[in-house]
């Protein structure tokens, strides 16, 4: 209203541009300075307040743009003289939204409304702060405000989402979804709906109530031509139809779908399923499903009769016919599959006949076998046959011959065959040297295949890549067979090989990183992870090849970029979410209102994010940890632990989301917790992958409800080992509240329940394992986690004396006794079996580094804490020494234990030093020679040799240049010398954090 | 086996295997949910079974008077779903929904001048090189604004070719 007249915030229009002009130019000092020129003619003008707020802030300065901002919004409290316009009060909302202070953006036109009571576009802004405060309710309300006050339907969809909203993400009854419904029909009935997605929110709501026949009516009526697109009201109409249960109508609609779109596999599913009156395929909207469903294997319709079930199956097939005979298009393919769908359904209701789906599936091949999806196309089909179906299967598909004239599809149809091998597990049971020659035969057709590729585009993919991951799978598990590293060395050779001829293979990527990932070669993985550029959101989907190994590495430098990358694209989207939201409102794109608000709450729930936000400041406790000064101020910026403890309370009510896509991960680490080449060789089964999932998602919960105690328990481990010294007092002269003491024990307990136990049983385990009366492998499948609950409960019993034994008795070991002897025994035990990371894959470093940077850690900080209350604290205790006031049990233990500390750590130290020492040539010898084949026709090398000589001997002509070129700059050695430069690299920056421990413990023991 | 509709939040959790293609911008949250808060008619996913994305497509309609017309932001197919004309499907779908719904002039798309395979895939689609677009890319490499009149331009004089070039400066729209 005001710039009608060309002013804004009530201020001429030419004086305020230059300020703007200024701030998107990002020149804020001219823009500052602007202001205060703006300001000394205007000075309590709240809009030229709130520009030199919003430029302030830009700057940097929070405090003094919250300060402006707070006195701009006193002058519009108070002044009634002052111009409130939106223009004024959006202006504000930046600042304050930026600020973190939405709640008095939110006040602010409150306050405007309420002088000046019907402003719509007052009334809009006011709703948009409900929208950024996911307040519902009030949405609601000014919706309605508007709605009574203009009686336009976009304002009345308003109310009717954030009912919605209250219903499925606040806490509203479903009975709200009623009013909605209400208010909408007397809506229609005096004005009708003029927007299509409104009538999709009406026809949501009808549905969200199971009122399947009025939303049907609704559809067909006069409103249904709203939806323009015919396909989308039939496939609306029938999903409507199957959800009432109408199977038969709802069939004849999805027919009608399939004659208008013959390749909608999905909507064939649905028409079949109907008439086999099963709707379970139905999507029922697409938020609360699984990103990745298990696949679908057909309801067992053992219900209908057996005429019926005829009589319908040969309405499909007849169907299915005409589509088929109607099909001119070569690249549709949804008829064909169809008919296989039907020899399936067939076969689980018990009167189909293997062999005819076989053949239907030789057909299919002969057909589309070329292509690269016909592996993932005929998936579930394989899984209806039994393991002697699918043999005989992959027999005839060998048997065919190619089918194709043109040389790239016959490649394609020979892929083929060996990814359907690969599929249905037959190489798990194939003798070592048939599974070699099969590498070698698909390395054969790699290199025949790249002649084919030569005109093409670096940018484009080659014919045949995916061989060269299949040859690599292969060498894995002949390496997890043999236990034969060279054959681990030649399958990461072979993904180098190939991403020397085209950089971009980013499949080849992923595999490596894995598998340089599982060689402790951490920082070569993390190269190869960070060329895969996943920003985004895909730093949500794909972190997880990376993450779980990063957050047990000495790499912490890495690690905390990765963490707060992450974060920070998780937090901005949060931040901006609302926004976006509101943009929905304001373009009538209603149902995407609704989903946007469930797709941050799922965001919000990630356990992903979780993990990032647990782990992001353990991460800062552990590479503080050698400084309890350090330590106190990082606990302090956490609330001393306590949000987590909430967070870890929440756990159990949490219905978290696993967003990760881990469909791309390699067979051998099906997910983040699995790695098969850790155990013996035995076989993989791929199905069924859900409860290898379910297990994964299980124990990442229990890990963040754990993980989640810590920051807590080091923080009372702190102050319940000062106090045992200090006669309840702590060092900065406070008095030490017993409370500390019995909350670490419940702490404790509770950690001791999640890891399985009582905690009476937990305390009589780890006592009874430095006596050998319990077994120490009772506690290595979660070593870290109880070495951790032995440092905690040491510190609790400091203050506590509750365990059966005191300090001071001589005759039995005291905790601290315990934690040091368990601590040196576990880590000399890792030291010992971790071995020389060139010749030993897999094994215990990661887990070497863990106890040093956590139980050892958080041990070391008791001790720094008790030792700094030996110490005057302040001057006047200047007088007597120090060893004077301690209690000498105290010193003894803790002197003991700073002395086995040291003894532990030292010994890995030296063991990492002496690792360093040794030659890079001799590693890398030791390594590359196990490729080196002298003149044996079996063993590692066979293979990647083969691939050497026939790519070299295939003509440059034929490779064409770039090809040529590529290999040109091929040099294995370089690869080998790369994998034992990154495993030095990662055990030099674990040699850092060692050495640091020891100056610390050793400075430590000065003091005493 | 391809069935298309409507992008949801969700399929961004699950276009990965699409993405990772070094040739697959992954664009920020706030681009992405402005097109589906703006344009959700012009953001559309082609799935095969088992939710697998094969790919994608997203645009917007946006212009004044007989500049009104369908824009290609991004169109998209995994490498494993190529050579079967998925990308002709979808950029079928985006013409006419621009045609038939939104009755806009034509559609236009931008393509990096030495992507020939693209510039011949649209070429086989229809479009023609309406101009290039100096340094469009980064502020390096020159882009190609192509275009394909739609039934409303019955002379179709919204694709006469530019004779010069122009800058990016000089662009209606981004």
């Amino acid at each position: 209203m005001a710039s009608k007249f060309g002013l804004a915030g009530g201020i001429p229009e030419r004086r305020v541009r230059p300020i703007w002009d200024a701030v998107d130019s990002r020149q804020f000092k001219n823009a500052l300075k602007l202001c205060t020129s703006l300001l000394s003619k205007y000075p309590n003008s709240p809009y030229a307040l709130a520009l030199k707020a919003l430029v302030l802030e830009r700057m940097g300065k929070a405090e003094e743009a919250l300060s402006v901002c707070l006195n701009a919004k006193e002058q519009l409290y108070t002044n009634d003289s002052v111009l409130i316009d939106d223009l004024t009060l959006s202006t504000l909302q930046i600042v304050f939204q930026r600020l973190n202070h939405l709640d008095m953006a939110t006040s602010c036109y409150e306050y405007a409304c309420g002088k000046f009571p019907n402003n719509l576009e007052l009334m809009m802004g006011l709703f948009n702060c409900y929208v950024r405060e996911y307040s519902f309710v009030k949405q609601q309300q000014i919706a309605i405000k508007m709605y009574k006050l203009v009686g336009e339907e976009r304002f009345l969809l308003w109310a009717v989402c954030s009912i919605q909203l209250q219903v499925f993400c606040g806490n509203g009854g479903e009975k709200l979804l009623l009013l909605a419904e209400g208010l909408l029909k007397k809506h229609i009935a005096s004005h009708s709906l003029h927007e299509p997605e409104a009538l999709i929110v009406y026809i949501s709501l009808l549905e969200q109530q199971s009122k399947f026949g009025d939303a049907l009516e609704i559809l067909t009526g006069k409103l249904g031509s709203l939806i323009m697109i015919e396909v989308d009201r039939l496939r609306l109409q029938g999903r409507l139809l199957a959800r009432a249960g109408d199977y038969t109508a709802a069939a004849d609609i999805f027919q009608k779908v399939l004659e208008l779109c013959p390749d909608d596999w999905e909507y064939f599913l649905n028409y079949l399923g109907c008439l086999l009156d099963d709707g379970s395929t139905l999507c029922m909207g697409n938020d609360g499903n699984p990103l990745y469903p298990p696949t679908h294997v057909g309801c067992k319709n053992f219900h209908l009769s057996d005429e019926v079930f005829d009589s319908h199956i040969s309405r499909a097939s007849t169907f299915v016919e005409k589509l088929l005979a109607e099909c001119n298009n070569a690249s549709i393919r949804s008829p064909f599959l169809a008919n296989l769908e039907i020899q399936k359904r067939k076969l689980i209701y018990g009167k189909g006949d293997a062999g005819q789906l076989i053949e239907g599936l030789i057909l299919y091949f002969s057909r589309f076998g070329h292509m690269a999806c016909f592996t993932s196309d005929v998936e579930t089909f394989l899984l209806v046959l039994d393991d002697h179906n699918k043999s005989e299967f992959l027999e005839k598909l060998k048997g065919c011959e190619p089918t194709r004239s043109s040389p790239t599809m016959a490649v394609g149809q020979s892929i083929t065959t060996f990814k359907i091998e690969n599929l249905i597990g037959n190489m798990f049971t194939l003798p070592l040297c048939d599974l070699e020659s099969l590498a070698i035969q698909m390395a054969d057709l790699y290199c025949k295949s790249l002649p084919l590729s030569k005109d093409l585009d670096i940018q484009e993919n080659m014919h045949g890549e995916e061989l060269l991951s299949m040859v690599s799978n292969v060498l894995v598990q002949i390496f997890w067979r043999t236990r034969n590293i060279g054959y681990l060395l030649e399958s990461i050779m072979i993904l180098e090989f190939g991403l020397t001829i085209r950089r971009y293979i980013w499949q080849y990527k992923i595999l490596l990183l894995h598998l340089y990932s599982y060689w402790n070669s951490l920082p070569v993985a993390y190269d190869w992870y960070k060329s895969l550029d996943a920003k985004n959101i895909l730093l949500e989907t794909v972190s997880h090849h990376i993450l779980p190994q990063m957050l047990v590495s000495p790499l912490w430098s890495d690690l905390n970029d990765l963490l707060n990358d992450y974060l920070k694209f998780m937090d901005d989207h949060f931040k901006e979410s609302a926004d976006l939201t509101f943009l929905a409102y304001r373009h009538r794109n209603f149902s995407k209102v609704i989903e946007f608000v469930q797709f941050k709450e799922r965001l919000q729930r990630s356990s992903q994010y979780l993990v990032a936000k647990i782990e992001t400041p353990l991460l800062q406790l552990k590479q503080n940890a050698d400084s309890i000064q350090e330590e106190e101020c990082i606990l302090e910026s956490l609330k001393n632990g306590n949000h987590f403890i909430e967070l870890s309370n929440e756990i159990g009510n949490k219905s978290l989301t696993f967003n990760e896509d881990i469909q791309l991960r390699p067979w051998w680490t099906p997910t983040y917790d699995k790695n098969y080449l850790l155990g013996p060789f035995e076989g993989v089964s791929y199905y069924p992958a859900e409860n290898l999932i379910k297990q994964a998602e299980a124990n990442v919960l229990k890990n963040i409800e754990k993980r989640s105690l810590l920051p807590r328990m080091i923080y009372l481990s702190i102050h319940c080992a000062s106090s045992s010294l200090k006669e309840h007092t702590e060092a900065n002269g406070s008095a030490f509240d017993p409370k500390l003491s019995l909350e670490l024990k419940v702490l404790l307990e509770r950690y001791a329940r999640i890891l399985g136990f009582p905690f009476l049983d937990a305390i009589e385990l780890v006592l009874g394992v430095p006596s050998g009366q319990k077994p120490s492998e009772a506690l290595s499948s979660d070593l870290i986690d109880w070495m951790n609950f032995v440092v905690f409960l040491n510190a609790w019993n400091l203050s506590s004396h509750e365990l059966g034994f005191s300090n001071n008795d001589t005759s039995r070991l005291s905790t601290w006794h315990l934690v040091n002897s368990l601590l040196k025994k576990f880590i000399f035990e890792k030291v010992r079996s971790t071995g020389p990371l060139v010749s030993s894959p897999g094994g215990d470093f990661p887990m070497l580094v863990q106890l040093v940077t956590e139980p050892l850690s958080w041990h070391s900080l008791i001790m720094q804490s008790c030792v700094r209350s030996f110490l005057p604290s302040g001057k006047k205790k200047k007088k007597g020494g120090v060893t004077e006031q301690i209690n000498s049990y105290h010193s003894h233990d803790i002197q003991d234990s700073i002395q086995s500390l040291c003894h532990t750590i030292k010994e890995v130290t030296e063991w990492l030093i002496e690792q360093i020492n040794k030659s890079d040539d001799a590693d890398f010898e030791t390594i590359f020679s196990l490729l080196q084949m002298n003149g044996e026709s079996q063993g590692p090398g066979r293979i990647f040799h083969t691939l050497e000589n026939m790519v070299s001997s295939v003509n440059n002509v034929d490779l064409g240049d770039r090809i040529s070129q590529a290999l040109q700059s091929w040099n294995a050695a370089d690869i080998a010398r790369k994998l034992v430069a990154g495993q030095r690299s990662s055990l030099s920056q674990f040699l850092r954090i060692c050495e640091s421990k020891v100056k610390s413990l050793q400075a430590l023991k000065m003091h005493l | 086996m391809t069935t298309i509709r409507r992008f949801c939040c969700n399929d961004l959790l699950r276009f990965t295997s699409v993405n990772l293609d070094h040739l697959t911008e992954t664009f920020n949250m706030s681009f992405y949910m402005t097109y589906l808060a703006r344009w959700p008619d012009y953001f559309h996913v082609a799935q095969a079974p088992g939710n697998r994305i094969m790919g994608y497509i997203m645009g917007k309609v946006e212009g004044q008077g007989e500049s009104w017309h369908g824009h290609v932001t991004a169109v998209t197919v995994s490498p494993e779903y190529r050579r079967q004309q998925l990308a002709k499907k979808l950029m079928n779908l985006l013409e006419d929904i621009s045609d038939k719904i939104d009755k806009a002039y034509f559609v236009d798309l931008f393509v990096r001048a030495s992507n020939i395979p693209a510039i011949k895939m649209y070429e086989k689609l229809g479009y023609v090189i309406y101009r290039r677009v100096l340094r469009y890319y980064s502020g390096e490499e020159d882009g190609l604004d192509m275009r394909k009149a739609l039934s409303r331009d019955v002379e179709k004089k919204s694709i006469i070719p530019l004779k010069r070039p122009v800058t990016p400066d000089e662009l209606e729209y981004d």
